[in-house]
């Protein structure tokens, strides 16, 4: 990753094990279709919190990566 | 918001398209077009070619409101049409929404009032998915940020808006007439050098030829031109088709906007409703890919739909005899914008220079726009005020402009049509975020309304100009209310010089010399404060003036003739003669222009 990112890398969760259960607790019991749909609700939502077009393009870089 | 595209080009290379945007099935009981009459050109007797400065190729929207504008700025033109009517044989009705920068220009061609009086203005818009109501809004409520005399947009058939034109340039007594409009001519054949174009003509009355200084070609998405000149074309093709219905009802809907982006109607694709001219409603169904435009448009495949949309006034299923079908036209999507809007003597505008989606109205927005950039530019530069090099920056400007509106457009055109997969997924759950949150709304693209271009690259625009201005209003020395448009009248084509604020005596000095040198206008523009000192000032009390020219304190702005800012600075020194100089072309180099 470039230095000059927008993309936080470091821990920036206050309880990440805490965001990550409650992750997987939302999508129990879901088909797949919910889920999926789950997940883009999710998203949408994030990303107007975030907002920061610079911040939201490097995450969706960062993510096709994988 | 819902247009189409115009078909007023000859090419013959073009035809022959399964699926054309040139409504061969239209339907419908039509409108009544005026018609024209084809007067014998002097050269058919003669025998002799004559040279124009210059020469309109199509007579639509584009092409009539940059003859107009020339006569505006006291510019001879002549203007040719294939046929003699205006809107396209057949009655079409093509476009139906007019923004406010265009309403501005029409309100300086003095056809404003006859749009306003003739068109309808709505503010209520609702947007459905399924059987429910996604959000709706009220236009009222938000028009606080605006400060133009002119509302936002005003829905009314395309062809009143040619007509006002064609009849505003029919005004003056004949002799006086500077727009010479040439009905029945159809282009056969072009070709220019450096120095001038010629073109081959089929009229009634036999062929001829005429010779051009400039051609602006405005013959619509099956421009002759295009290939005439080697033009070459970044184009998308799309499969989403459409079909319009423009009826009158018995019992007429809500004067509201309404879009479905599914219609539980329409198999589940979107429709767009609202209403035009005459109480005339624009119902534009989405079709399935690829479909059929014949059948789609068979006259009772259409009544099916209305029927499925629409009741009676008793509840009832609709009866025939509770609407007229107006006219009906299948269309399909695409996009196409020309790499160089200028080859040589031509310039390209309209629909021949850019073709896009009709969300937005962004095509006859921006062929008026077109025809208002080139026009001051072809004026100033025909009466000696500024040097060939401008006309470059019509293609710098456009181009941009052309690329913007492309892109804006192929977004709806995206959201309405998704691929299957993670588009659709995406654009449900933007559809159910929007019913419970605010600013998932935003998500939601039923079609993004043309606004004013902002031209970032322009070679003749300083770092803080390329911002257009709104028409708003402000106070003359004696109290009583103006408008920018009033000021850009006054300037009448040439550059209008706004200094806000006190104005020091070498201030004064350089103001008078530039309006005597450069032939530009100035004006002081007086806060609560200032103290006149100009010879010519207004007061801005509210300071809108100095709002829409996006400068503060004390401050120069230079207006251009189209209404944008050319470039803006601080005090009255050589930075401001500099810009006068930039604004008409003096920094252009000659490298940068297009070959011939």
């Amino acid at each position: 990753m470039k230095p000059d990112t927008p993309l936080i890398t470091r821990l920036h969760f206050q309880d990440a094990d805490a965001f990550y259960e409650c992750l997987l607790d939302a999508h129990q019991g879901l088909s797949r279709e919910e889920s999926e749909l789950l997940n883009a609700r999710l998203i949408l939502l994030m990303a107007n919190q975030l907002g920061d077009t610079a911040v939201l393009k490097a995450c969706v870089a960062a993510a096709r990566k994988t | 918001m819902l247009e189409t595209n115009t078909i007023l080009g000859t090419a013959p290379a073009t035809l022959g398209t399964v699926f054309t945007n040139g409504y061969e099935f239209a339907q419908g009981s039509g409108y009544a077009l005026p018609e024209y009459p084809f007067v014998e050109p002097p050269e058919l007797a003669t025998g002799k070619v004559k040279r124009h400065p210059v020469v309109i190729v199509g007579g639509g929207i584009t092409g009539l409101t940059l003859a107009c504008a020339l006569a505006h700025y006291g510019v001879k033109a002549v203007l040719l049409d294939e046929d003699n009517t205006v809107g396209v044989k057949g009655a079409s009705s093509r476009g139906i929404c007019y923004a406010q920068k265009t309403l501005e220009i029409f309100k300086r061609l003095s056809i404003y009032g006859r749009i306003a009086a003739k068109g309808v203005q709505w503010s209520v818009g609702r947007t459905f998915a399924g059987a429910d109501e996604v959000y709706a809004f009220d236009l009222r409520q938000q028009q606080t940020h605006s400060l133009s005399r002119q509302p936002p947009f005003i829905n009314i058939q395309q062809f009143y808006v040619e007509g006002f034109l064609v009849e505003q340039l029919y005004q003056p007594a004949p002799e006086e007439r500077l727009v010479d409009l040439r009905w029945s001519h159809r282009v056969t054949g072009f070709e220019q050098n450096g120095d001038f174009a010629t073109l081959q003509l089929e009229t009634p009355a036999g062929a001829y030829t005429l010779q051009a200084d400039h051609v602006i070609d405005c013959t619509g998405s099956r421009s002759p031109f295009r290939a005439w000149c080697g033009a070459t074309v970044t184009a998308q093709k799309g499969d989403d088709r459409w079909c319009i219905a423009d009826v009158r009802f018995k019992n007429p809907p809500p004067v509201e906007r309404h879009t479905w982006i599914e219609a539980p109607f329409n198999e589940g694709r979107a429709v767009w409703q609202h209403l035009m001219a005459d109480g005339v409603w624009r119902i534009d169904y989405q079709m399935p890919p690829h479909a059929n435009p014949e059948e789609v448009s068979r006259e009772e495949v259409v009544r099916a739909r209305l029927k499925a949309q629409f009741r009676s006034q008793a509840g009832q299923e609709l009866d025939d005899a509770d609407y007229e079908i107006v006219w009906v036209g299948p269309y399909a999507y695409r996009s196409e914008c020309l790499d160089s809007l200028r080859h040589g003597r031509v310039f390209f505008a309209g629909d021949a220079a850019h073709v896009m989606s009709p969300f937005g109205a962004r095509g006859g927005n921006s062929g008026v726009q077109d025809a208002d950039n080139l026009a001051w530019k072809l004026a100033a530069v025909l009466q000696g005020h500024a040097a060939p090099a401008l006309l470059d920056s019509y293609h710098h400007e456009r181009h941009e402009a052309a690329k913007h509106n492309v892109l804006v457009t192929n977004r709806t055109a995206r959201f309405l049509r998704p691929a299957d997969g993670a588009e659709r997924l995406f654009r449900t759950a933007a559809l159910s975020l929007a019913r419970e949150h605010l600013f998932a709304r935003q998500l939601v693209n039923t079609g993004r309304m043309s606004t004013p271009n902002h031209y970032t690259r322009s070679g003749v625009c300083g770092p803080a100009g390329g911002r257009a201005t709104q028409n708003v209003g402000f106070a003359w020395a004696d109290g009583s209310p103006g408008e920018l448009l009033d000021l850009l009248a006054w300037a009448h084509g040439r550059l209008l010089l706004l200094v806000f604020g006190d104005v020091s005596g070498a201030g004064l000095a350089r103001l008078a010399a530039l309006s005597k040198e450069a032939g530009i206008r100035c004006v002081q523009v007086l806060g609560t404060d200032d103290r006149a000192t100009a010879v010519e000032y207004v007061v801005d009390r509210e300071g809108h003036l100095q709002a829409t020219c996006h400068v503060f304190g004390h401050a120069w702005a230079l207006l251009r003739p189209d209404g944008h800012v050319a470039a803006t600075g601080e005090s009255v020194d050589a930075s401001a003669v500099h810009a006068v100089a930039g604004a008409l072309g003096a920094h252009i180099s000659p490298d940068t222009r297009e070959p011939t």
